[in-house]
């Protein structure tokens, strides 16, 4: 695009000038839209398997505590990601605001479910996390009309039931594998369409 | 009949800066040069005639040790865009 200057434009060239400024910022997703959800996925599923390996092998249950990993792990990823960002020349819309409000609600409901998990040992903890990630996936994906995370969202909801009629021992594989499909995937493909900015 | 046209709106680039904004709720300088391809010194004068008139407002920050200026479109602002366009259709007969 040329340079704008401070020229006088008439009525038809103000009204091209326009629909083509808000052509170039339309509610296009920002490249690296997906990084969130490959953060939380991977850390996820590698925290997942490293307990359930190691409290199956080993039959010590005290490697439950490698849980806290998780929150750890992501959550400095998460700051290396957002210092990285705010590198980059800022913009933000309406849609950016409202879903970091939903994952703030999910993040803090995660949160203090987990703490009574740890108090209750019968929690249904890993069905609730599911359910509740399902819920923040599923809007994200409506929100932004990406139907991947739509789908991923509904079938990661519908999948947390199953999840409550297992034992342990099939719980955290199929755990894992909801995360790959409903974050790790979609994840992915929406950093790989945000960067051709389809989406 | 033909209704008079905002002056604050005839310039291209504060057109292009309001037409950004209506459609963001908050962007940088940095970003606004990049879409408008503008000069930095230009790009400021614009933005400050806005910001007078009451159409943006700015907020001077700290992004780490860098200094960031940030816009978003006021209440007054987007009431005379809406009025700018309504004045264009009646000059262009949409």
């Amino acid at each position: 695009m040329e340079e704008l200057q401070d020229k006088r434009l008439n009525e038809k060239e103000s009204l091209e000038l326009i629909a083509q400024m808000i052509r170039n910022t339309k509610m296009k997703m920002k490249e690296g839209s997906g990084t969130m959800f490959l953060i939380w996925g991977y850390s996820t599923v590698i925290v997942t398997m490293l307990v359930w390996s190691l409290c199956l092998y080993t039959q010590d249950y005290r490697y439950q505590w490698l849980w806290f990993l998780l929150p750890i792990s992501a959550s400095i990823m998460t700051i290396i990601y957002k210092k990285q960002e705010d590198k980059k020349p800022r913009v933000s819309t309406y849609i950016d605001r409202v879903i970091s409000y939903i994952w703030w609600v999910v993040g803090v409901a995660g949160f203090l479910l987990s703490m009574v998990s740890i108090l209750a040992y019968t929690f249904p903890i890993l069905f609730v996390i599911v359910l509740i990630m399902g819920i923040g996936t599923t809007l994200t994906g409506l929100i932004i009309s990406f139907r991947p995370l739509i789908i991923s969202g509904i079938i990661g909801m519908a999948a947390s039931v199953v999840l409550s009629f297992l034992s342990w021992k099939f719980q955290l594989p199929l755990f894992s594998l909801i995360f790959l499909f409903m974050m790790i995937i979609p994840g992915h493909y929406l950093n790989h369409k945000a960067t051709n900015n389809n989406v | 009949m033909f209704k008079e046209l905002d002056p604050l709106f005839l310039s291209e680039l504060r057109l292009a800066v309001m037409s950004i904004l209506i459609s963001v709720e908050e962007a940088d300088f940095v970003y606004l040069r990049e879409k408008t391809n503008a000069t930095a010194g230009n790009l400021s004068v614009q933005i400050d005639k806005l910001q007078q008139a009451g159409y943006i407002d700015i907020k001077k920050t700290f992004k780490g040790k860098r200094p960031q200026t940030l816009c978003k479109i006021t209440k007054k602002g987007i009431s005379a865009f809406e009025e700018y366009i309504e004045a264009l259709k009646s000059y262009i007969n949409l």
